[in-house]
């Protein structure tokens, strides 16, 4: 593959993943809305969002690591996007691989920390304490899960995990294969989007939105396009371990908007768990489940 | 005269200088000038293959050899860098305050050359009783350097040596084992009696080793001595012996269980029939050893016990990558030992950076000093970015490359295990930082100056390397596959950015590469927002009350209640439950022998070991 053609991939993967995660973000709200009997948002309400909240004229920072810790949470979910194949681009998936965009999406999630740190103020550090405690939660299960992916397939590189997958048919499907191993996919994939009843660290009746508190103008802009990343990511990755990542792009947008679709579904019906109360949820089930499709798995 | 001998002649006159004249101004730069020489000396000794030393005498017919091969080249390098940088740190303004506290500064220097000297004399040894000889000159000089501060140091360094005395007699018992049933101490001729010996003799050889150089390294159960007394030595001091001092109790296993008696020797061995044998236990015992001290490091609240204690979790990650014995596992165990090393000390550097200006390191009477000391902030970032493991610093490398290999090798428990520590490290490390140096400045520390350059720029030396040798690991990559043949283990495949595998390799040039390009949009979608206006700190959110600088803040005491209570009650009891078993264990076995010897049937007892004591000086 010629350089230019890689250039224009690492340019386009980002791109499409924020496209997608803004359409998955009025997804969110829709199935909000028709739970609750509302209408919801028109079309580009998310996009629409975001302008303002870049445009704003109050942006308050609290110092440079405040800054920096916003560019960290955008620029990290942007180079890991390009770890992730889609249908017809690769980027540079083979040079990374399962572990590695594990960790790289843990980048976005320390700057974050690093940026609320700086706010000094007690209602982000518990926010991000909270959230903290729930990543130690849900990646116990998360792990297991790509520990059995990895192993059923025998590589921990996406592109050959999606390649083997669609080369065997709906069969050979990980979702088929390993339906435990994916119910606890599915578990850990809610607790880490921190929607309801997971959604320990926003907790805005108790400590004012956490993370957010400090969070003006383009800061909450920042966190917004973290979020469409964050959406997008979580169900990519899904499909890929379990769905056969995508033959083209209408079935993979099929796919991942269906994977989000889930955890959605359920967060509006629910109201929260305390922060021991997920700890104790989520190292239960789905390790539980996790543990017991892995042995499925490899005896 | 060998360029082996050069290295050991300039380092004992290192010390010999500093207890001369140590105390003078201009000591802690001539240290560190010598220390250079050091380096270079090593620089030219690279890639060399063996070189002997040309000091070799016997003793009671028994040879004395020391020789210098790429395994200790590799742990040579990390310990003459460790003090050339401690030394430059110690250098300057440090000393000063040092000695207006009442410390000894020629103490300080002729300790730390004698570790380094006695540190290297240990990782030249040629045969197990020069082995022995260097143990305890290493065991002697931490032990010098750790009582340095007085009061709480002394007791902890008393408590060190208790477990050194202990693990330097379960080595001498492991020695005397092997010398009755091999006849000599020459490691090629232990190698070849291996195959034929005993389960039984080879289980005493594995659990009397494993256990002498585990409590060097602070292997579960014998690491209880540890954090105390690195955390109290004075501060160029804990960041030399944080850095890499306990690596020697690996670099002993690395020499006696694994080049000696052999990873498949002790497959063989087994513990339960068919499924544990004596390499699953020593793997098990690392996996303990990353997960409950790291769990510990999360409880503290003082920044230097925080990092001691994690210490002791990391030196699990090399023993398991070491254990597990393929290419790309013992690979990683070893590259951690690098990475580790650059990274603890940096940590420690910024600690102590942080004392030095504050007076304190508690982490709840810290905060905001981000402001006031931005260079000791990047230095730690670097730092904790590269303990936690994560992209784009080098201690995400040696992880990846354990993680990697216990996949491989289908361990899914042990990968677990290996990436709870992981997980446990980013909590704990995230409160340092955010304790330290993010939050609200204290009305105190509103005048606080960034540390001077001479402490500075070591850390700023450390960044660099942490992060270069995270982008282009095949650096350092180079030296391991180097140590890796010496130990006649599989050497790794590797590449500039990484390793080439076809089930999933890894290219950090590129990931690299590809994250700051990110970070490159995302700082282009901030800075093209609306204008910021900066505000001071107490113009926060507080739920309608005005904050005025009495008021405290920061959020930094009991940081994660909420998983505290869920776990918290699983602490209590264990640790102190585990020494107090472990003591009573030596207790009673103590116990019965004197029992056996006083009362019981003195003559006999007396009898047997005049007979033992005769019979071993003729026969040898």
């Amino acid at each position: 593959m010629s350089i230019g053609h890689l250039f224009v991939e690492l340019v386009l993967m980002p791109l499409v993943a924020f496209v997608v995660g803004l359409f998955m973000v009025l997804m969110m709200r829709k199935i909000g809305a028709r739970i609750q009997r509302r209408v919801g948002p028109p079309l580009l309400q998310p996009l629409y969002d975001i302008v303002k909240l870049y445009g704003k004229r109050t942006q308050v920072s609290h110092g440079l690591i405040h800054d920096i810790g916003i560019v960290m949470a955008v620029g990290g979910y942007v180079a890991a996007e390009t770890l992730l194949p889609v249908p017809g681009m690769n980027g540079i998936a083979e040079k990374g691989g399962l572990i590695v965009l594990t960790y790289m999406l843990m980048i976005p999630s320390l700057g974050l920390a690093l940026g609320v740190g700086q706010c000094a103020n007690p209602n982000g550090s518990i926010g991000i304490a909270r959230a903290l405690t729930a990543m130690l939660a849900y990646d116990i299960p998360l792990v297991i899960v790509i520990f059995g992916v990895a192993y059923h397939f025998g590589t921990t590189n996406l592109v050959d995990i999606v390649s083997i997958q669609q080369q065997g048919g709906v069969g050979a499907w990980g979702a088929a294969e390993m339906p435990l191993l994916a119910i606890a996919g599915l578990f850990a994939l809610h607790a880490s989007l921190g929607k309801q009843p997971f959604e320990i660290y926003v907790a805005p009746a108790e400590i004012a939105t956490g993370p957010m508190v400090e969070m003006s103008g383009k800061f909450l802009g920042g966190l917004f396009v973290m979020q469409c990343f964050q959406l997008y990511t979580a169900g990519a990755l899904y499909a890929t371990m379990f769905l056969g990542g995508g033959e083209n792009w209408l079935s993979f947008l099929v796919k991942i908007f269906a994977v989000v679709a889930i955890p959605m579904s359920i967060a509006y019906v629910f109201p929260r768990y305390k922060t021991e109360d997920l700890i104790a949820m989520v190292w239960k089930w789905p390790v539980l489940i996790g543990l017991a499709g892995l042995v499925l798995v490899m005896y | 005269m060998t360029g082996f001998d050069q290295l050991l002649a300039v380092s004992a006159v290192t010390f010999i200088l500093m207890l001369a004249s140590g105390g003078w101004r201009l000591s802690g730069w001539i240290a560190a000038a010598l220390y250079g020489v050091q380096l270079g000396l090593l620089v030219g000794l690279a890639g060399v293959g063996v070189e002997p030393a040309t000091l070799q005498f016997s003793v009671l017919g028994h040879g004395l050899s020391w020789k210098f091969d790429s395994l200790s080249w590799f742990f040579a390098v990390i310990t003459v860098g460790a003090a050339f940088l401690a030394a430059l740190y110690a250098a300057g303004e440090w000393s000063e305050a040092y000695r207006k506290q009442g410390g000894s500064l020629r103490q300080l220097h002729a300790a730390l050359a004698f570790n380094v000297w006695s540190m290297l004399v240990l990782l030249s040894s040629g045969d197990l009783l020069s082995l022995f000889i260097g143990w305890e000159l290493v065991s002697w000089a931490s032990y010098w350097l750790m009582t340095l501060s007085g009061g709480l140091a002394a007791r902890a360094a008393l408590r060190y040596i208790t477990y050194a005395m202990g693990g330097a007699m379960a080595l001498l018992a492991g020695i005397v084992l092997v010398h009755s049933a091999v006849g000599s101490l020459e490691f090629a001729a232990v190698v070849s009696a291996v195959p034929g010996m005993g389960n039984g003799l080879l289980w005493a050889l594995v659990l009397l080793f494993g256990a002498g150089f585990g409590v060097k390294m602070g292997l579960l159960p014998f690491h209880l001595w540890q954090a105390a007394a690195y955390a109290e030595t004075p501060g160029p001091g804990a960041a030399f012996l944080g850095a890499i001092s306990s690596r020697m109790g690996l670099y002993g296993i690395a020499v006696v269980l694994v080049q000696l008696l052999g990873l498949a020797r002790g497959l063989e061995l087994d513990l339960v029939p068919g499924y544990v044998s004596a390499t699953d236990l020593l793997a098990w015992v690392a996996a303990l050893t990353i997960i409950l001290p790291t769990y510990t490091a999360l409880r503290q609240n003082d920044a230097r016990m925080l990092l001691a204690w994690h210490g002791i979790g990391q030196g699990g990650y090399m023993l398991l990558g070491l254990v597990v014995g393929d290419a790309l596992g013992s690979a990683g165990g070893l590259l951690h030992v690098f990475n580790y090393a650059t990274n603890q000390a940096v940590l420690f550097m910024a600690v102590f950076a942080v004392i030095h200006r504050t007076g304190t390191s508690d982490l709840n009477k810290l905060g905001g000093l981000v402001v006031r000391m931005p260079l000791s902030f990047v230095a730690m970032l670097v730092g904790i970015i590269g303990l936690a493991g994560l992209p784009p610093m080098n201690g995400f490398v040696s992880k990846w490359l354990v993680y990697r290999s216990l996949m491989i090798e289908e361990m899914p428990l042990l990968f677990l295990a290996t990436i709870i520590g992981t997980l446990g490290t980013i909590l704990s490390v995230y409160k340092l930082i955010h304790n330290t140096f993010l939050g609200q400045l204290r009305l105190e520390h509103e005048h606080v100056a960034e540390a001077p350059w001479s402490m500075t720029i070591p850390m700023l030396v450390l960044c660099v390397v942490i992060f270069v040798t995270g982008t282009v690991p095949g650096l350092v990559l180079e030296w391991v596959a180097q140590a890796q043949a010496a130990m006649g283990l599989p050497v790794i495949d590797y590449t500039p950015g990484g390793v080439a595998s076809d089930s999933g390799g890894l290219d950090m040039i590129w990931v690299v590469g590809v994250l700051f390009a990110g970070f490159g949009v995302g700082a282009l979608l901030f800075y093209s927002g609306g204008r910021t206006r900066r505000v001071h700190q107490l113009d926060n959110y507080a739920g309608g009350h005005f904050l005025t600088a009495d008021t405290r803040y920061h959020y930094s005491d009991n940081f994660y209640a909420g998983l505290m209570r869920r776990i918290g009650p699983w602490y209590r009891y264990s640790f102190r439950w585990l020494e107090e078993a472990l003591v009573s264990v030596v207790e009673t076995l103590a116990m019965g022998m004197h029992g056996l010897y006083r009362q019981r049937q003195p003559a006999l007892a007396l009898l047997g070991l005049a007979f033992f004591t005769i019979g071993w000086a003729v026969w040898s």
